[in-house]
């Protein structure tokens, strides 16, 4: 009797625990892209498993654009019958994501936060491809622009399709208040250094940048890039044959000093660095605004009309919200446009996650998802007609009239933070030095990719 | 108990002597304890210090790669530690941490509590430096961001900086200031703890040893630093020691008031594991961060187990 009391609580104890590994194991998704889902676990090339109805999608995306994609779940459930399931982490994305993959209990479909990451996933086998999805590559390459597709490749298989983009060769300010200063946008660099200088004599402020988020400081880098030196040449920088320590990468981060620097930012470099974009659009646009100009993606728009910054905007487009095309750069560039945008992609193979990917690449989904204003559909067949503003219309029409697109860089490189560098350089700090360490990190990490 | 032993071993556990054979009862008592150590502590610790010399895709043991983790973080990462003047990187961080942080936490404590006791109100003092221990760190975080917050309209700072007509400085945005100005708050946080664990023990030091000392004509100063001060020392260092051990480990202020920028340069080594780790998916990488944080550690946890057993001899 004692014996027992003492025994049979241990007993049990040790049952429970080693009971728990053991059934986790039974149930794990493993290393090599099976499906964790589906009551058969197929998953080995081919079609997956038959789904249960329901499938769960993650992003990062919250506010308006999270509105704008659940117009597109609520659209393929309608046309399919099988149930999306959105689920947003505004913060530490990656990190959730990867948790719940090494967690066995992944999300069906997610955007994938960087191309870097999408490489990554592939290679530890967490995504699944779209040929072993059952989705021929060929049939959907018509649905895109030439080049688009070939941003989700990994190692020669499509993992992530593009579902949405932005122009970021975009200048955003207020024509209204431009009008009141008696300035006008700039067509080239030199313009857009007089405009500095005019708007500084009209006793305003005339740049906001939200150096707090070292990717607004790549966005510049990139344009700049491009701009001054061509596509061949960005598409090697970004490349793993990029040389940092090449003069043109230097030559490019003085070109964008020139307007970034103490004088020209409002708050100064140090005021700048530690404001954060949403903050620093808010410097445009809100209603008490401290500063004329910001250079941001084709997002701003939707951020700067929206209840982040300031809705009254909403219906002032053109008036007292517009953009204007990057300037060319000693006369190059013209028709150069970068552009970023999300991939998204499978983690469980099955038949609704199937549907799922099959429905983002129509036109429908492109359509409704373009409707919701947040976006520029990367498929062809959506018409511009269907944007809701007169902005975002001309975004798209900027990006599929361009001479070249080119996909955002630093979203290209492994790991590593060229939004630092740039910080750096902003704050004054000699880029030589840190562009050699730079070069040395970059090397390593597309090394051990 | 007695019952339990006598029926169910062969020794009685306080007569047992050196080969008389195992002892069955202690390690089933010790067992749920063990198990549940080997589970969440050892084993952990073992796979870490594995993946430290793997590549650790997805967190799982991939590639071995011996050593390049290591040697990437101390010759390749200039994040992580970058020699120089001045040095930077997240070590060196921890270091500027380490120094300041615990010095002016425990002195401005014992400042506190030595003048506290001096006071009648010393509870409302003492009271108002403990507050802050009350406050999760996350929170701490971000109550500072508003206090450091560039514009004056929010940055309590900047308004008070702005009545004395100094424009407004961005504490947090710029590499200078950044990490005095998160060691600050954690100063700010810590200074309550030491305040009352070394006021506790300046009211166990008895008034005859002062009363004696100061008939023998001893100054103030003499009493401060020749009797107070030795006679706290061990709880001096035992609050130091609690001190090192959050610095080393020192990941929320970083992680709410800064990422860990503007760039890298407000990192702490725990920061630069999670980021290595998490958003980057670099486990092997951010394990081998964790293998030199643990390595840090253990000199500590050494004193400590030291100090606790010459404790009980003596105390």
């Amino acid at each position: 009797m004692t014996k027992f009391r003492l025994i049979a609580p241990l007993a049990v104890l040790m049952l429970v625990l080693t009971a728990c590994p053991a059934g986790d194991t039974g149930s794990s998704p493993g290393g090599d892209g099976s499906a964790p889902a589906g009551t058969d676990g197929g998953g080995d090339g081919g079609t997956g498993a038959e789904g249960d109805g329901s499938i769960v999608v993650t992003s990062l995306w919250g506010g308006t654009e999270e509105e704008a994609f659940q117009a597109v779940l609520d659209a393929f459930t309608e046309s399919t019958g099988i149930e999306a399931e959105y689920e947003a982490n505004r913060t530490d994305y990656a990190t959730v994501l990867r948790t719940r993959i090494q967690g066995g209990n992944p999300p069906d479909v997610a955007i994938i936060p960087g191309i870097g990451t999408l490489r990554s996933l592939a290679r530890e086998g967490a995504l699944i491809s779209l040929s072993d999805l059952g989705i021929d590559q060929a049939s959907i390459e018509g649905n895109y622009a030439p080049g688009i597709l070939d941003v989700g490749v990994v190692d020669g298989e499509l993992y992530g399709i593009m579902v949405k983009l932005n122009s970021k060769a975009t200048i955003w300010y207020s024509p209204e208040r431009f009008d009141e200063m008696g300035v006008a946008p700039a067509e080239d660099w030199d313009g857009l250094l007089a405009l500095t200088e005019d708007i500084k004599a009209a006793g305003a402020v005339p740049w906001s940048l939200g150096a707090g988020d070292g990717w607004t400081l790549t966005d510049w880098f990139e344009i700049v890039y491009l701009k001054m030196n061509g596509t061949e040449a960005y598409d090697t920088l970004f490349s793993p044959d990029g040389d940092w320590t090449d003069p043109t990468v230097q030559a490019a981060i003085d070109k964008m000093l020139e307007v970034l620097n103490e004088e020209n930012v409002d708050g100064g470099v140090d005021g700048a660095s530690a404001t954060a974009f949403v903050d620093a659009i808010a410097k445009v646009f809100s209603t008490a605004p401290s500063a004329e100009l910001y250079y941001g993606g084709g997002f701003v728009g939707g951020i700067a009309t929206g209840v982040d910054v300031n809705p009254e905007l909403q219906g002032q487009e053109g008036t007292a919200i517009n953009w204007f095309p990057f300037p060319t750069i000693d006369g190059n560039g013209e028709g150069l446009v970068t552009y970023g945008g999300d991939v998204m992609a499978a983690l469980v193979n099955d038949s609704d996650v199937k549907a799922f990917m099959e429905y983002l690449t129509t036109a429908e989904a492109g359509q409704v998802w373009a409707e919701g204003g947040t976006i520029i559909s990367p498929i062809v067949a959506v018409d511009t007609s269907v944007y809701p503003t007169t902005l975002i219309q001309a975004e798209a029409d900027q990006v599929t009239s361009a001479e070249a697109v080119r996909f955002d860089g630093s979203d290209l490189l492994p790991g590593v933070d060229l939004g630092a560098v740039l910080q750096a350089a902003f704050r004054g700090e000699d880029a030589g030095p840190l562009l050699e360490e730079f070069q040395a990190a970059v090397t390593t990490a597309w090394a051990e990719e | 108990m007695a019952v339990a032993t006598r029926a169910g071993g062969p020794v009685t556990p306080s007569e047992r002597r050196p080969g008389e054979g195992f002892n069955w009862t202690a390690l089933a008592f010790m067992a749920p304890a063990a198990l549940l150590l080997l589970i969440f502590l050892v084993f952990p610790a073992i796979y870490t210090l594995v993946l430290s010399f793997n590549r650790g895709r997805g967190g799982q043991i991939t590639e071995w790669v011996g050593f390049t983790n290591f040697i990437n973080l101390f010759t390749n990462d200039p994040n992580f530690l970058r020699l120089g003047f001045p040095p930077a990187g997240a070590l060196w961080n921890n270091v500027l941490w380490l120094v300041f942080y615990t010095f002016l936490s425990v002195s401005l404590g014992l400042l506190i509590a030595v003048m506290a006791t001096r006071v009648r109100y010393e509870a409302i003092v003492k009271a108002i430096v403990f507050l802050p221990m009350a406050i999760a760190a996350t929170a701490i975080g971000v109550i500072w961001s508003f206090v450091y917050f560039p514009n004056a309209n929010t940055g309590l700072l900047n308004a008070i900086l702005g009545i004395g007509g100094v424009g407004p400085a961005a504490f947090l945005g710029s590499t200078d200031t950044v990490n005095w100005a998160i060691i600050a708050v954690g100063v700010w946080g810590s200074v309550g703890f030491c305040t009352v664990i070394l006021s506790a023990a300046l009211k166990g030091i008895s008034t005859e040893v002062l009363e004696a000392a100061r008939v023998d004509g001893a100054s103030e100063r003499a009493i401060f630093f020749r009797i107070i001060i030795p006679m706290i020392s061990l709880p001096i260092s035992v609050v130091s020691v609690t001190l090192i051990v959050n610095v080393i480990k020192l990941f929320d202020l970083p992680y709410v008031m800064t990422r860990g920028g503007p760039g890298a340069s407000s990192r702490t080594i725990a920061f630069s594991m999670y980021q290595e780790a998490f958003p980057s998916g670099r486990f092997g990488y951010g394990a081998a961060i964790a293998i030199v944080m643990l390595l840090l550690l253990i000199p500590v946890l050494i004193y400590n187990v030291r100090r606790f057993r010459s404790d009980r001899v003596t105390a």
